[in-house]
């Protein structure tokens, strides 16, 4: 006999899974759609990014005879740490797919983990393209993970768990009350960084190939074929990751509880809703916004650091 | 002379004396007459076997749950060898064990190649072993000061070899300065202890430390933090370690930077938390605030250097930074009651050691590998040496993979302990508002740091495994030898397998944590295999280790699998149509640029750029660069220090004239001077 809140849990998590696999590409397609379509371009289709994955799964890799074995492995590696990333991050339940496996903390090591190969290998080519992207990420993400934990932290110390699924539970029984000025400012730290970790404007630019302006596309230059599509594939699910993490923690609504058809369907809903409207708040950013200067970026990132030490500092030091 | 006059419980007792023994015919065996075949390699070997002893040792006290007590050799009635070794000093042999026999076995390959030579020295090789294995049992002031003493000369003698080079002698020199300005102030706490003890035993210590006044248990505390934070290489107290782990044989290099340093953390825990604690609010504070300090800065200035060696041993730096946030925070939640948050805090810093020197070791000894292939560490001249020295490459990976604290490896367990134990105290309300802020605000400083090291070991492993070699001598290299590839594959695996195993391990190491912070009951939950759980009040939270690790090996292998259906064609990577060549890489200095300009304000980067000219004509002939950044502390703090040591040193001078009129005369006025304080 399995036990209802079990295969409640099971059956969730599967749905978050197969839910999150699917729509990645299409995340994308929505975010150049809209971006178009405020420059006055007709833009792709957004079902673009599924048959760029297509099409390069069906090609050859050509990779650099200056390469080691990291070349191959590291597409798999770091689809492997975003993916289970996801799994961990509750977004169709309130429960984590993978409840009591990690909290937001592995969440955290699983992207710093996924970043790591991926730098690592961007230099596997000997290319200067490649360590001009990772050189990039590497020093971009010394902002990005000290903000993402000081805007989490105070959710946690709110909740007494460092569970993701324990905070998105207290969230969504607190209701309005879940939004003080504490879990305000950290939800306003938490974007900003995310926007760099996703690699959209002012930080980086998805679109371009310019050689000084590249980021992540540096990273993947030397890549083709199919692990090409992987590692797209991993990025495109790397939005979804973040975007979910942001909405379990700052934005817990609509999240079912049981198998009910009714509270599963507006689950789903509520799911893909915020998801959507991260990519299409994506498009605009990568519209309206001129990309900052490099050396510019710290100026912005500390700020959602220091914007999440106020709103800690709120936490703690304001009367409830 | 009475060895294993106190021994209770008798195989562990035979265990300790057989290993003594070892040890003994190991250093005799490396001073022994050059007639046998090669002295220094049964020396290593018998010092390799000595440390599988010495882990035996300590896991049998860990798992037994009760101290082994021995004690020999009097001397004046002051016993020289008095130990007690409990389940925290078991913890400390563990790391000592597992270290030293892959050290031990690393070295028998590592001599053979040349690079230590055939030499003496290798005779401080087993003394430096059985003074660690005595520093961390010692039960007596006198003891400690021994074994302390011991470890620093042997592993003086060890850095600086037979033949130094001027920089070596120096780098020596300063060491042996430094190690013994740390022994100092621990002899004057020693001393104000053993005083109000009226005994010299550590079992005296702790009722006597509870009758002293508040005033002199601060000033006991500082002297002891200073003197174990120089140990441990802490900043500001670094200066010594960047410059002495270095230039070591590799094999030590791994020891010094994986266990000796710990000698300090040791230090503190012993005497800070567990001998005069709990104490005030601030001492934790203290910890904390050096602990921060020296992972942030200890991994920024490791960015900036491009000697492989140099950029561990800052490495070094920044992992104790990591652990003494751990202590910090520990001491912080004794010191108000909050035992459950300081147990788990203290998990988390044990654990981080005990990782330490599983990582640093596999990573030292592989910078060895890789300097005895190519004949150099500098990173600028390295690269890719990851198909001519595979096993290296991915020993050198895994360990730079867990130092990073990545999952599911064992410095990402302990890094989340310690964050748990962070989080667990900023939450919990019996800590003063002010030390919750400051917990809080580590969280970030940690953050930091563990993003930085990624960026570190990104660089180091892409420098000098990746991408077209820089070198003639890069592009030779050959793998080095079994012996040595066996060492570092079984830390690596050690590495990946202690990762695995976290919820066990630091369950273990949670029980020994808990009686020491006086947390009687232990919580710790066991959800399911290799699952960390963290009983913090007020912080429950989970990470399945082993669960994690099988899921990411699955989904990993199984996109593998899927995408290597297809061929791989392999062609030189496109340069705009030149042929590729070393110097369109990136360098290690230019990897870090961007962060070296991001954190100016701290680094202070210097840079001079020299152009000159093919004569009468706008093109460069020769383009010169040179950079560097300044180490604050160091102008700051250490040069006038120096300078003014030195200027104290010339007016003393003036006292010394040669005449032997003269020295009688002080002789007399000291006399004089003593007979009439004497009197009144």
């Amino acid at each position: 006999m399995i036990d209802p809140s079990t295969l409640a849990n099971v059956t969730l998590g599967l749905i978050q899974a197969v839910l999150t696999l699917l729509v990645a590409p299409l995340l994308l397609g929505i975010t150049k759609r809209v971006k178009a379509r405020l420059q006055y371009r007709q833009g792709p289709s957004i079902l673009q990014p599924y048959r760029d994955l297509a099409k390069w799964w069906r090609k050859e890799s050509v990779e650099s005879d200056a390469a080691s074995p990291l070349t191959a492995a590291a597409p798999a590696l770091v689809f492997a740490a975003v993916f289970v990333a996801t799994l961990l991050v509750p977004m169709v339940s309130q429960r984590p797919p993978l409840e009591g496996w990690g909290d937001l903390l592995v969440v955290v090591g699983l992207m710093a983990l996924g970043r790591f190969v991926l730098a690592l290998s961007a230099l596997d080519a000997g290319s200067a393209f490649g360590g001009m992207g990772s050189s990039r990420e590497v020093a971009i993400a010394t902002f990005v993970e000290p903000a993402f934990l000081l805007a989490l932290v105070g959710t946690a110390l709110a909740a007494g768990s460092t569970d993701l699924g324990a905070i998105a539970a207290l969230g969504v029984a607190s209701g309005i009350s879940w939004y003080t000025p504490a879990l305000l400012l950290a939800a306003g730290a938490f974007a900003i960084v995310a926007v760099a970790e996703t690699g959209h404007e002012p930080v980086d630019n998805p679109d371009t190939h310019l050689e000084l302006t590249m980021i992540h596309e540096g990273m993947l230059l030397e890549a083709s074929g199919p692990r090409l599509t992987i590692f797209t594939y991993a990025a495109e699910l790397k939005l979804v990751l973040v975007a979910g993490l942001f909405a379990a923690v700052f934005l817990p609504v609509g999240m079912a509880q049981d198998l009910a058809p009714l509270s599963v369907l507006v689950a789903v809903g509520a799911a893909l809703a915020k998801l959507v409207a991260a990519a299409v708040v994506l498009g605009v950013l990568d519209a309206s916004l001129a990309k900052l200067r490099i050396l510019a970026l710290p100026g912005l990132l500390a700020t959602a650091s220091i914007v999440a030490v106020i709103g800690l500092a709120s936490r703690l030091w304001l009367p409830a | 002379m009475s060895i294993a006059s106190a021994l209770e419980g008798l195989g562990s007792g035979q265990l300790l004396v057989a290993i003594a023994a070892i040890l003994t015919l190991a250093t005799v065996a490396a001073v022994a007459p050059r007639s046998r075949a090669n002295p220094v390699s049964l020396s290593l070997a018998l010092s390799g076997v000595a440390c599988v002893g010495i882990l035996v040792f300590g896991v049998s006290v860990l798992a037994s749950g009760s101290s082994v007590v021995a004690s020999a050799g009097d001397v004046l009635g002051f016993a020289l060898i008095d130990v007690r070794y409990d389940a925290l000093a078991a913890i400390f042999l563990v790391a000592l064990g597992i270290a030293g026999a892959a050290s031990s076995v690393y070295g028998i390959g590592y001599q053979a190649h040349g690079t230590t030579g055939n030499d003496r020295t290798a005779a401080a090789y087993p003394v430096f072993l059985a003074s660690l294995a005595l520093v961390f049992g010692a039960d007596d002031a006198f003891a400690f000061l021994f074994a302390w003493e011991l470890m620093a000369l042997s592993s003086a003698i060890l850095v600086v070899g037979s033949r130094p080079t001027a920089e070596v002698a120096r780098a020596g020199y300063l060491y042996l300065a430094l190690t013994h300005l740390a022994t100092a102030p621990l002899i004057v706490a020693f001393a104000v202890l053993a005083s109000a003890a009226g005994a010299t035993g550590f079992s005296s210590f702790g009722p006597a430390a509870a009758g002293l006044s508040p005033t002199s248990r601060d000033v006991v505390f500082v002297l002891l933090f200073v003197g174990f934070a120089t140990k441990a290489g802490a900043i500001p107290f670094h200066v010594w370690l960047p410059r002495a782990h270095p230039v070591a044989p590799s094999h030590v290099s791994a020891l010094m930077s994986g266990v000796m340093i710990k000698v300090g953390v040791f230090g503190i825990v012993r005497f800070g938390l567990q001998i005069l604690g709990p104490g005030p609010e601030w001492w934790g504070l203290l910890v904390l605030g050096i602990g921060v300090a020296s992972a942030v800065l200890g991994v920024l200035y490791a960015l900036m250097e491009h000697d492989l060696k140099r950029l561990l041993a800052f490495h070094s730096i920044e992992n104790v930074g990591i652990i003494l946030i751990g202590v910090g925070v520990a001491l912080l939640a004794v010191a108000d009651g909050a035992t459950a948050v300081a147990g788990a805090a203290l998990t988390a810093a044990l654990f981080h050691t005990l990782n330490h020197a599983l990582f640093k070791s596999v990573l030292f000894l592989a910078a060895g590998s890789v300097q005895s292939a190519v004949g150099s560490r500098d990173l600028n001249v390295l690269g890719g040496l990851a198909r001519a020295m595979p096993v290296t490459a991915l020993a050198f990976g895994i360990g730079a993979a867990a130092i990073s604290g990545l999952p599911p490896l064992n410095g990402f367990a302990s890094e989340w302990l310690t964050f748990q134990g962070l989080i667990g105290a900023g939450g919990n309300g019996a800590l003063s508002l002010v030390a919750r802020s400051a917990v809080l605000l580590a969280v970030g400083g940690l953050g930091l740091t563990v993003a930085l090291a990624v960026a570190c070991f990104v660089k180091a492993t892409g420098m000098t495994f990746l991408a077209l070699p820089r070198s003639p001598g890069a592009a030779d290299a050959r793998e080095t030898s079994r012996l040595m590839g066996a060492a570092m594959a079984s830390l690596a695996i050690a590495c990946i397998a202690v990762g695995i195993a976290a919820g066990p391990v630091s369950a273990a190491i949670g029980a020994v944590a808990d009686g020491l912070v006086g947390q009687s009951s232990t919580s710790a939950p066991v959800l399911g295999p290799a699952a960390v759980g963290v009983p913090v009040v007020g912080i429950d939270a989970v990470y399945a280790a082993g669960r994690l690790a099988v899921l990411l090996g699955g989904v990993a292998g199984l996109t593998w699998l899927v995408a290597m259906r297809r061929g791989t064609r392999r062609v030189p990577t496109w340069t705009t149509g030149i042929a590729p060549e070393p110097a369109f890489e990136y360098t290690a200095t230019s990897y870090a640029k961007l962060i070296r300009l991001y954190f100016g304000p701290i680094l202070r980067p210097a840079r001079e750029v020299s152009v000159e000219l093919h004569p009468g004509t706008p093109f460069p002939r020769t383009v010169r660069y040179r950079g560097e950044v300044s180490h604050v502390l160091d102008e700051r703090i250490y040069r006038p220090l120096h300078r003014g040591a030195v200027g104290a040193a010339q007016l003393v001078r003036r006292l010394q004239s040669g005449s032997l009129q003269l020295y009688l005369a002080y002789s007399v006025a000291a006399l004089i001077g003593l007979l009439l304080v004497a009197r009144s």
